[in-house]
């Protein structure tokens, strides 16, 4: 993955509720936010970012439904065509009998296929290091960024004005 | 509106619904075979279902309590209302015992002492399968489930009025909900086996007790989130939003695959087995009774899995009340087929025996192929008449102890949670 670095002015909030307020006020004032980062999900800010529903679900339902038909087909042609045995007196094609490992094959292939096309999706993988802004946003800091990049000083002085407005308890800038 | 009232024009809806329920009874008994067998399992199998809903809406109840749950505080009153209905569902039942003692139907073949005396099975069942456990079961059992609703209920009625800020009656509630917990897993257990269970009396299931009691606590989260939206849409309990409805969605939802896991689990088990004994039961359904076999999964797993699958389909007050009533129809259905074909099996028997119009059918009561016979082959016009019938003396009474209360419990100390409740990630916040 080729990556740009980026200049990051971000401010840290000690509370979600003043983070929500803080987005609102951001958005009203048109500042044009890169992310947010909580130390854990706090409802309602999906909308306020303007983030679409997860499609994840939507994955996870189309895999689930590959691994049901993959064992039932899978077993239905082991114990019809391939290997036919009879088992207790059962006849080959035992439906009952294939519904615990269908529905195992199922869960099974939903898991892997969501955590890997969440890893894919969100570019993470084994030997890949994703820069944290600060570490604290993964215990007790909820953490509003900006791209400063390409920012003048007015600009920068601009967002610091709004953290300092906005009740952000630390502000600071990175490279990331 | 924190105040339900009563209306005079939902009574006389009940009313009529009620009079048809009787109505319908009364067409099946002067229409039925020389034992009332129709009769007798349409009045069995309702006042089962309807009193199974309220030990589990008391259940329901008492288990939140204990797991310190708060957002169902807004909806509580409902299930104290559902609760009370364990009164009349006693008085339902004791007229099943009276049967059962003084003779006069044939649903349990462990009743009839000719056939317990040239039956080995059921000879060796009788310790536990007789009419005086069944009586004092019912009686007792039943009667210990009232004394918890009606406590339950007092207190938390008397919270409203008198709670104080160290909530000492949410703490009595805590107490009593606890200790009703165990003593309704084991009891509930006993009177499926002793009202359900024994009407197939050569057959039994360790698993059949949970699967059944599974299906009432479905009924009972889809009769509640009815009533949820018919209440709503009378212009009460506005507080009571889609993220409560999402809740009671995901335990239709979760309980609907319970119930399947549990029905499956014993049916697999039994057909794995292959034991004739066992397999009987399902192999008797699956011939002679098809469609109330394969519809019962159709209803109770196929249609709220798919439906209720996704999150916003829970939030919706159409497709809600559409699911609930296709979830509460289906484990009414369930029960139906848990009653009917080993009540009719029974009554063959005995009409057999007994020489008479019951002759021809002797054959059939060994097992084998049997005819179509509407109210047991299927749910006929008259079961579905007598369901409503149940259906709207449930909802009398439950109506009835709604309006003895507020809609909202003033002084619960979990109130002001459930107010706020919130439980979708990408919805708007409330506050």
């Amino acid at each position: 993955m080729s990556k740009e670095k980026k200049d990051v002015l971000y401010g840290l909030y000690d509370d979600e509720e003043i983070l929500l307020k803080a987005v609102d006020q951001a958005n009203a004032g048109h500042l044009d936010i890169m992310d947010v980062f909580t130390p854990f999900p706090v409802h309602g800010l999906d909308p306020k970012l303007g983030l679409a529903e997860s499609r994840l679900h939507i994955a996870g339902f189309v895999y689930g439904a590959i691994g049901t038909l993959t064992a039932f087909l899978f077993m239905t042609w082991v114990f019809t065509r391939d290997w036919p045995i009879i088992f207790g007196g059962k006849p080959y094609w035992s439906v009952p009998a294939f519904i615990p490992i269908t529905f195992e094959v199922t869960v099974l292939f939903a898991a892997i296929g969501m955590v890997v096309s969440f890893y894919t999706v969100c570019g993470m993988a084994p030997g890949i290091t994703n820069p944290t802004l600060d570490d604290r946003i993964t215990d007790d800091k909820f953490c509003i960024a900006f791209d400063v990049t390409s920012a003048d000083d007015a600009a920068k002085n601009q967002l610091k004005g709004f953290f300092s407005q906005s009740g952000a308890s630390e502000v600071n800038t990175k490279t990331i | 509106m924190n105040q339900f009232t009563f209306e005079s024009r939902y009574k006389n809806v009940l009313i009529g619904f009620m009079v048809l329920g009787l109505v319908c009874l009364g067409i099946t008994f002067a229409i039925d075979d020389g034992l009332h067998t129709r009769f007798w399992t349409n009045y069995l199998h309702n006042s089962v279902f309807f009193t199974g809903i309220a030990l589990m809406a008391l259940f329901t109840m008492t288990a939140f309590t204990t797991a310190m749950a708060g957002w169902h505080t807004l909806v509580k009153r409902i299930w104290e209302a559902y609760s009370m209905f364990l009164v009349p569902g006693l008085i339902l039942m004791l007229v099943v015992v009276a049967g059962v003692v003084g003779h006069f139907h044939h649903l349990y073949h462990w009743a009839d002492a000719e056939a317990v005396a040239n039956d080995e099975i059921l000879a060796g069942k009788s310790s536990f399968l007789n009419s005086a456990w069944y009586g004092l079961g019912t009686v007792i059992i039943v009667g210990i489930w009232i004394f918890f609703a009606w406590k339950i209920r007092q207190l938390s009625l008397d919270e409203d009025v008198n709670g104080t800020p160290e909530f000492k009656h949410h703490q009595r509630i805590r107490i009593w909900s606890a200790a009703f917990l165990p003593i309704a897993g084991f009891s509930s257990a006993a009177i499926i086996w002793q009202w359900v269970m024994s009407v197939d009396a050569h057959w039994y299931s360790t698993l059949y007790a949970w699967y059944a009691g599974a299906s009432w606590f479905v009924s009972a989260m889809a009769l509640t989130i009815l009533t949820i939206i018919f209440l709503k849409g009378q212009g009460y309990l506005e507080n009571v939003t889609e993220e409560h409805l999402h809740d009671l969605g995901k335990y239709l939802f979760a309980f609907s695959i319970f119930w399947t896991y549990l029905w499956f689990s014993q049916f697999m088990l039994i057909w794995y087995g292959n034991v004739g004994e066992e397999t009987v039961y399902f192999f008797h359904r699956r011939e002679n009774y098809p469609v109330l076999f394969y519809g019962n999964l159709l209803l109770n797993f196929v249609a709220p899995f798919f439906i209720l699958m996704r999150n916003d389909t829970k939030r919706k007050y159409g497709t809600m009340a559409f699911i609930s009533i296709v979830v509460l129809f289906g484990h009414w259905w369930d029960f139906f087929q848990m009653i009917k074909p080993g009540a009719r099996l029974t009554a063959m028997e005995a009409l057999a025996h007994h020489g008479a119009e019951g002759a021809e059918h002797a054959a059939e009561a060994t097992g084998h192929a049997l005819g179509f016979a509407m109210g047991f082959t299927i749910p006929g016009l008259l079961e579905l008449g007598t369901m409503l019938g149940f259906l709207a003396f449930f909802i009398f009474v439950v109506f009835n102890r709604l309006t003895k209360a507020s809609l909202i419990p003033k002084n619960d100390p979990y109130l002001q949670e459930s107010l706020h409740h919130h439980v979708e990630i990408h919805g708007e916040e409330s506050h």
